[in-house]
This record gives structure tokens, C-alpha cells and sequence, in this order.
């Protein structure tokens, strides 16, 4: 068989077509040293997960860099501090590498706690704190006792593993261990749920939580866009936990279930139907006929109106194609969305995916869709070349790469800055998808000075 | 009697940094070699969020490859990693040179990438009996553990270090070395535009203008984006050793000049980046010095141009005004000379490194401005804005980092230096030479016009 594009030969399996023999691609292994890889770190992926706790100062302990590169670069929005906007370093150097860098953490954390009075220090370790060996459970253990302000440990090197699904799971885990089920709220409903694995970006939250509360359910903690370390704190005492993000949270609801006996339903809010179907799932788990009836009015007035707001967009959208390539649950999460606007997803893959995530993505795509793991640049571009997407979502590095090629770009990531959640998110979406794909610009980006392929620019794309 | 007051960080803790690590600086001098790769010996963060700020701020794709250490190899030593990492980046690019930048992580573990890289060549050697050109690759390392000084230094060690491992004596040529310094591809070509107007050939040690800023081109598309165009070839980077001298335009990271004086005989010029009218003189002067070419008329003229735009506009909109600004140590050096000189007052400079000489350039612009400067010296963004609300200004200059601030203090923020991101065309214009004070000109007093015609800031007309 052809191979789909010219790479390695170990790199060769890591690619597949769903219908053609293996279905799922070889997934979760090293990276090829010496490749310009999508990937990042364990603290990249902790920092994901923990960063948009609002009232939160996350620390750095390591050299500059690994604050300097992250800091406010995550694109979640707060409703009301930005406390976690702030890039924090202990900023170690080659006397600490030598001495130990615990005395400076030490007293960076009492420093940090004096000016802010935060909700939480996070502090992270990376990949020189864990080669020195600087013990920062001891440290944050001690700082807590005497400032009284909650200091927590992520054991987060950058180079414990390959896949910065790793990271994640670390980062849930300074949840469950230190902060998770410390606090009790002050009142309880049989409604009470968190929203877990929702990190606002752009507030996509604010499209969601909305729909929600006229549900009736009532939202202890979001885990953690736009939240509050003591509302994670009470999150133990909800009778569910609706995960957006699996791939990044479902470890989390799972400890949380094992843990607390709280059950999780796996909820989407990408697209129409995925948010109809998400919202009367949660329905059905409450088992209330008025909640059911609100729920079913909630959706007829979340629907009305959207076919004709999109109806422009999807015209010119019907029948384009689109490749995604992701992080993690964006790669299953947005298929549905865009059959909604007539397009045809032709290549799905992720950069840190598991064998659970091919399977999902597997079950979601249609027979011939390309699924690819952990593409580097190269490849990558490879892929754009050979299959010509009509549009690619993927995140900042990949950005410039797509537009270089001529294809279409829609920020999903980092730079978004519309909310794409909910009924209202979905009209959003689509005026952003047709802004990338419509755009005559890329008209401009084939023509050549010599051919009269210009004189006919007249926005053929968008009749 | 006019000085400077420095003020150093009173904390341990760094709060929104102004500086970066030591391997940033490194990647960026690499990338300015034609057909050159970096290779970071580290995690895959430390090139994936080096990445990200590249492309954020140039707005292009920047290649940057990765050894990916993991745990097993602070065990074991990454050797295995950055071998087979030179040699999968060697069959798959055959780039012209690969820089093997160290990190940390692989400096605290003690791996010896000097010797790696060495016997990794020799494996090239042998393996290029199957594939030709694999033994023509030059793998240079670079040693940048990220808890040793800055980016800049970083930039300093990466050129210094492909200069030492790459200049041949030879024949003695006509060309003009210059290090350009962690600038914008707009400033490397004003800067030749320079040399040409002078007839002198120069060599960018090294040329990251057209790879941070390449055409989107149909017909060019196919070897996108593996290799951009441009950059400084390897060839050109050996011939450094013949050239007539050495301009680095970058105080703080000008040891490949020295090196190259002191092993080649090459003369240094080691001065702050021509920002401003004095400053470019002094650009030009030495470039005249080292050459002994002529100034042509066409280079008095974009000088008068200036000269004539600065009369025009400045003691009328901008005299006496308060300017703060932020940045790396060259660029807030020149820009703080300039805008003393259209009769603005430097009265902060602040900077996140801990170059030596910086408050003693500071101490010079202060006298020859008759500005008392406010000097934060090693500080971050934090300790900017704890000053700016205590003393305010009416204008910053310096990164995006200090957008927030701008906002929240209603203070114009012009936008310079490394990184910008929350507007376009930064990198495309110069802030260096005549032209780069021309457009730095127009930034400031637009800043100023802004408001002095908006009838709620009527104040700033009196």
C-alpha cells in the first residue's frame, strides 16, 4: 500500500484510515529526537490544567524560562480577579543549582502570600527542580503552616514523560490531594454539579453556565475556568460532575467518583446537537419531570433563530473540508459541530493522544477520515500539501505553517477570542469558520503575477 | 547636577519577567543561518514555548527541533537523545548547519555535548557513504544552561559560538561583519540598506530577516517550511575571519567581535544599536572607520530627513515629556539616548538583565539629557508598575508585556523590542538607523497627537 505521506518508517504506523485494516494509529510512544515535534512538556500540561484558578498565583520554581515563555498565554477569561495573569518565577541560577533552591522557594512563596493574599499558591516544579532534588512538598508543607494561605505542590518536571497528558493527570492530582473536599459548603441542593475540565477560554464558560442554572442544577465549582480555589475546595459534595475536556479531566472525575462516589457524565457544548444531547443528559441523570420540561424549553429557545443565523454561513460553508489537529478531545469534541455547517472533517489527529482517545475518534469520524498522532511540522505540512484542507484548526505553532501553505486557519486555542460554547457559541463558531474559510484571501495566496487567474477574483468562494 | 538612582529588586520573586532563558537567544542566533537548524537538547517545552513566542511575535512559522529528554535520560544522560537527534534532523533536513543548543535539564545531568556532537559527526561521516552530504553538515555546539544568565547571553554564547567553531583564516576581504542583536528583520535590513548606500558588502552574523520574515510565494511554496530563504550562509560565517572588521550593533552580546579581533585580527567595534540620530552617526562613523568608504549624499539625506521631521514636531509636542521604558539592555540604551535627544525625558529605564556596564550607559544618557534617570536594574513588570503609579509618565515605550498597564494607567504604550504581539508591522519596521528614528518618531509624536487633539485632553495642548 502507498504510504500516506513520505515520513520515517517508525513514524509510518502513526498514521492511518479509518475502513483501511489497522483503524487506530500507533500512539503514546517517545517522540523522534531531532524533530521539530507539536509536543510539549509534563509542565506545560500541568500548567493547562491549573492556570485558570482566578485567584490563584502560580509559581514557577525553576529558571526564568519556564515562566517567561507561559505566563498569561493561556486565553482563559475571569469574571473577577487576575490574580493567575501573573507570571511568577523563583528564578533559579547556578548558585541555586549548586546550594539547593528551597531557601529561595521558601521565601519567593512568604514574598508572593505578603503581596497578594491569594486564594492558593500553586507551585510548580520543573525539570531543574526535580534534578536537584529540591523537595517542594517539604517547602510548600512549611509555608502553609506559617502563612495560613494554601501552598500546593505540583510535581510537575518537564521531562518525567512524553505526552503532557501526563502533566494533566499531575495537575488533577494536586486538586484531589490538597484541595479537593478542604472546604464544606454552606448550603446543599440535590442539584449540585461541577463543571469539570472547562477552562474558559475566550468564556466559553459563560455560554454554558447560563443554560445550566436555568436547568435548576446548581454550580458548586467550574475545574477550573473561571473559579475560585475554595469553590474547588466544597466540589466533593456535588451528585455530579460533567467533564467537557476528557482528555485532560476525566481522570480527575474518575478519582472524584472512586474517591467521593460522585458519578460523571461526559458532556460536549461544541455544536448544536452535542449541546442539546449534553444538557438532556444531564436532564435524565436528575430524573425530574420539571427539570426535564425546563430543560426541553431551555433547548427550543437555545435552537430557535440559529438555523437562520447560520444559514449564510453554511452555504458558503457546505461541502468544505477541514483537518483537525489538537491537543486532545478537540480532535472528537468538534466533529459533529461541523457536519452542522455542511463540512466534512477528512483528518483527525492529536498531538498527545491515548489509545481510549483513537477509539473515541475512531467512533466519531466517517469511513476514509485520516487519523494522525503526534504529526511533527514536517509531516504536518506534508498532510496539508497532499490533502489540501479547506480549513485547519489547530493552535498558534501550527498557525503559520497552515497560512505559509495557503490554508485556511481558525484559532482554537491560546488566540481565540470568541466563545464557541453553547447555542450562542455555535453562531459564533460558524461566522468564525466562514471569516477563515470564506475570506477571499486565499484567492490571492495561488495567484500568480504571470497568469490572469486574479483578474477573476470576484469572490468565487463566497457564491 | 543630573544622575541616575538605581533601584534593584528588593524580592527573590520575579513577577511577570522581562527576561528570558539563556537557550531563547541561542535558537534565535541559529535561525538566522541559511539553511540552519537549532536542535535544543532539553524537554519538549523548551523548544515548544520558544517556539510559540517566536511565531507570536514574527508572525511565521518557526522551526525548532527537539532532543526530548525524558526521565530515563537524567538517569542515563541524553547522549542517545541528541545523537540520534543530529542524525534524524541531518537525513531528514540535510540542513547546512545544526546548532545543538544545551538547556538545564542536560547541562545539570552532565552530559558532555561537546564530545556527543563530536562522535555524532563522525557518524555522519560513515552514513554518508549511503547519503550524500550527511559529512558536509556542520553540528556546532552551544552551551546555554538556562540558569546562567539571559536571553541576550544566550544570543551572545549562539553567535560566539558558531563564529569560533566556523572562521577560517583566508584571503582578507572588503566586508564589514555586523551582529545585529536580538532585533527585528526590519532593523537587519535597514541595516543593509546602510551598507549598500555606502557601497560596503556586509556579513549578519547572523541574518534572521528573511527567515522571521518570508514571502508567502506559490511558486516557492514546495520547500515551505522546511527552509525559509535567507539567513547568513556557512561560507560567509568562515569568511568572518577576513572581513575588515567587526560592528556589533548589541553592547551586551558583542563576544563573537572579540573573539574574532582576538584570534583573527579582525578590529571589534563593540557599540550600543543605532537608535537615534547620535547613535546612527556613531553607527556610520564607524562603519567609516573600518572601511574608509565614503558617506554618500543619499545617506545626508535620509539624515537631513530626520533631522528635518524632529524640528519639525518635536519641541512642539514633545518637549519635556516623561517617558518610561522597558526591554532588553540594548535596545532600552538606545531608545533612552533618543529620546533625550528630540528633548524628551528618560525618566525610568528598566531592565530585566544584569548587563555590567548598563548603569554606567545610563549614567552617560542622564548627563548628556540632563535627566535624573530611575534606573530599575535586573527588575521585571512588576516593579515597573509599583514605580509607574507612584511617579507617572506620559508615555512607556517598550514591550507588550506593559499593555495592561498602558491600559489600566491611560498611559500610551509604543510598542518595541522582543516580544510584540497585540499589534502588526513591529517587526517589519526599524527602530535602527535614520529611517528606524523616522518611523520611531512618528510613533511617538502620533502617540501625543492622539490626544492633543482630543478635546478631553486639552491639558496636553497648554
Amino acid at each position: 500500500m502507498e504510504p500516506i505521506i513520505e515520513t520515517f518508517e517508525s513514524r509510518k504506523k502513526h498514521m492511518c484510515i479509518k475502513g483501511s485494516g489497522i483503524s487506530i494509529p500507533e500512539c503514546n510512544t517517545p517522540v523522534l529526537p531531532g524533530t521539530v515535534t507539536q509536543r510539549t512538556c509534563v509542565f506545560g500540561g500541568a500548567r493547562i490544567v491549573l492556570m485558570p484558578i482566578t485567584d490563584s498565583i502560580h509559581l514557577v520554581h525553576g529558571p526564568i524560562g519556564c515562566a517567561a515563555c507561559t505566563w498569561d498565554i493561556r486565553g482563559s477569561k475571569s469574571s473577577r480577579g487576575d490574580l493567575y495573569r501573573k507570571g511568577c518565577s523563583t528564578d533559579l541560577t547556578e548558585k541555586d543549582i549548586i546550594f539547593g533552591g528551597e531557601k529561595k522557594l521558601f521565601d519567593t512563596v512568604i514574598e508572593l502570600n505578603k503581596l497578594y493574599k491569594p486564594g492558593a499558591i500553586f507551585v510548580y516544579a520543573t525539570c531543574v527542580a526535580g534534578v536537584i532534588g529540591d523537595d517542594i512538598k517539604s517547602v510548600c508543607k512549611h509555608a502553609e503552616e506559617l502563612t495560613g494561605c494554601r501552598v500546593i505542590p505540583v510535581q510537575s518536571e518537564g521531562f518525567q514523560h512524553y505526552n503532557k497528558t501526563k502533566g494533566h493527570w499531575i495537575g488533577c492530582d494536586a486538586l484531589m490531594d490538597y484541595v479537593i473536599g478542604t472546604a464544606e459548603p454552606k448550603t446543599q441542593t440535590p442539584y449540585d454539579i461541577n463543571i469539570v475540565g472547562e477552562f474558559n477560554v475566550a468564556g466559553d464558560v459563560w455560554g454554558v453556565k447560563p443554560l445550566l442554572e436555568k436547568m435548576g442544577v446548581n454550580i458548586i465549582s467550574t475545574i477550573s475556568g473561571d473559579s475560585e480555589v475554595e469553590e474547588i475546595a466544597m466540589s466533593h459534595r456535588a451528585k455530579l460532575n460533567i467533564v467537557q475536556c476528557q482528555k485532560s479531566s476525566n481522570y480527575l472525575a474518575d478519582k472524584m467518583e472512586k474517591k467521593y462516589g460522585i458519578p460523571s457524565i461526559k458532556v460536549n457544548f461544541f455544536g448544536i446537537d452535542n449541546t442539546l444531547t449534553s444538557l438532556m443528559l444531564i436532564a435524565e441523570f436528575f430524573n425530574d419531570p420539571e427539570m426535564t420540561e425546563r430543560t426541553k424549553k431551555i433547548i427550543e429557545n437555545g435552537i430557535e433563530g440559529v438555523d437562520e443565523k447560520i444559514k449564510e454561513y453554511k452555504e458558503r460553508l457546505s461541502g468544505k473540508t477541514v483537518a483537525l489537529y489538537v491537543g486532545g478531545n478537540k480532535a472528537w469534541s468538534l466533529i459533529r459541530a461541523f457536519e452542522e455547517l455542511g463540512m466534512e472533517v477528512i483528518m483527525t489527529g492529536t498531538k498527545n493522544g491515548m489509545k481510549e482517545d483513537y477509539e473515541r475518534i475512531k467512533e466519531t469520524v466517517k469511513e476514509g477520515t485520516l487519523i494522525v498522532d503526534d504529526a511533527n511540522s514536517t509531516e504536518l505540512a506534508r498532510l496539508l500539501k497532499k490533502y489540501r484542507p479547506n480549513l485547519l484548526i489547530s493552535g498558534a505553532k501550527e498557525k503559520y505553517i497552515s497560512m505559509k501553505l495557503g490554508v485556511p486557519f481558525c484559532d482554537f486555542n491560546h488566540d481565540r477570542i470568541s466563545a464557541f460554547a453553547g447555542f450562542n457559541g455555535f453562531v459564533d463558531f460558524a461566522k468564525a469558520v466562514d471569516a477563515a474559510v470564506s475570506s477571499p484571501v486565499w484567492d490571492l495566496t495561488s495567484t500568480r503575477l504571470k497568469s490572469t487567474k486574479w483578474s477573476k477574483f470576484t469572490k468565487m468562494r463566497r457564491n | 547636577m543630573s544622575g541616575i538612582n538605581v533601584i534593584k529588586r528588593e524580592r527573590n520573586v520575579i513577577i511577570n519577567p522581562l527576561k528570558t532563558c539563556q537557550p531563547l537567544g541561542a535558537m534565535f542566533a541559529v535561525m538566522g543561518v541559511h539553511h540552519g537548524f537549532p536542535l535544543v537538547h532539553g524537554s519538549q517545552g523548551c523548544s515548544t514555548f520558544v517556539r510559540y513566542n517566536f511565531a507570536r511575535h514574527f508572525r511565521e512559522p518557526a522551526e525548532i527541533a527537539v532532543s526530548s529528554l525524558h526521565e530515563d535520560a537524567a538517569v542515563f544522560g541524553g547522549r542517545k537523545n541528541i545523537s540520534s537527534g543530529i542524525k534524524n534532523l541531518a537525513v531528514r533536513f540535510k540542513p547546512d548547519l545544526i546548532g545543538a543548543i544545551t538547556t538545564c535539564s542536560s547541562e545539570i545531568i552532565g552530559d558532555d555535548v561537546f564530545g556527543f556532537v563530536d562522535t555524532t559527526k563522525k557518524e555522519l561521516k560513515t552514513m554518508s557513504e549511503d547519503n550524500k552530504g550527511l559529512d558536509k553538515i556542520e553540528v556546532i555546539p552551544i552551551a546555554t544552561p538556562s540558569f546562567v544568565g539571559n536571553h541576550f547571553t544566550g544570543y551572545d554564547v549562539g553567535v560566539k559560538a558558531l563564529v569560533d567553531n566556523l572562521a577560517e583564516p583566508g584571503e582578507p576581504t572588503e566586508k564589514v561583519n555586523i551582529i545585529p542583536g536580538i532585533v527585528n528583520p526590519g532593523d537587519i535590513r535597514e541595516i543593509k540598506h546602510i551598507l549598500e548606500l555606502m557601497g560596503i558588502e556586509g556579513t549578519m552574523l547572523t541574518d534572521t530577516s528573511d527567515p522571521f520574515d518570508s514571502p508567502l510565494r506559490p511558486s516557492v511554496t514546495p520547500t515551505r517550511p522546511y527552509f525559509p530563504k535567507g539567513g547568513t550562509t556557512v561560507d560567509e560565517i568562515r569568511d568572518s575571519a577576513n572581513s575588515q572588521g567587526t560592528i556589533a550593533m548589541c553592547k551586551y552580546a558583542g563576544s563573537a567581535a572579540t573573539s574574532l579581533e582576538k584570534q583573527h585580527n579582525v578590529p571589534a567595534i563593540i557599540e550600543t544599536p543605532p537608535i537615534g540620530l547620535q547613535n546612527t552617526d556613531q553607527f556610520l562613523r564607524n562603519l567609516k572607520k573600518l572601511t574608509d568608504c565614503n558617506i554618500p549624499d543619499s545617506i545626508l539625506d535620509e539624515r537631513g530627513m530626520l533631522v528635518d521631521l524632529i524640528a519639525d514636531n518635536a519641541s512642539r509636542y514633545l518637549f519635556d515629556k516623561k517617558v518610561a521604558i522597558f526591554g532588553d539592555p540594548d535596545i532600552t540604551t538606545g531608545l533612552a539616548r533618543f529620546v533625550g535627544e528630540i528633548g524628551m525625558e528618560p525618566t525610568m529605564v528598566c531592565t530585566g538583565a544584569n548587563s555590567n556596564s548598563f548603569p554606567e550607559d545610563m549614567e552617560k544618557i542622564s548627563k548628556e539629557t540632563g535627566t535624573d534617570i530611575d534606573v530599575l536594574f535586573e527588575q521585571d513588570m512588576r516593579s515597573f508598575e509599583v514605580y509607574i503609579k507612584e511617579n507617572p509618565v506620559d508615555l512607556m515605550i517598550g514591550t507588550s508585556d506593559g499593555r495592561l498597564l498602558s491600559l489600566d494607567q491611560g498611559i500610551p504604550l509604543i510598542r518595541a523590542g522582543f516580544p510584540v504581539y497585540d499589534r502588526i508591522g513591529y517587526h517589519r519596521h526599524p527602530i535602527v538607523g535614520y529611517n528606524g528614528a523616522m518611523r520611531l518618531m512618528e510613533l511617538i509624536t502620533n502617540a501625543v497627537l492622539e490626544r492633543y487633539y482630543d478635546p478631553t485632553h486639552w491639558k496636553l495642548q497648554q
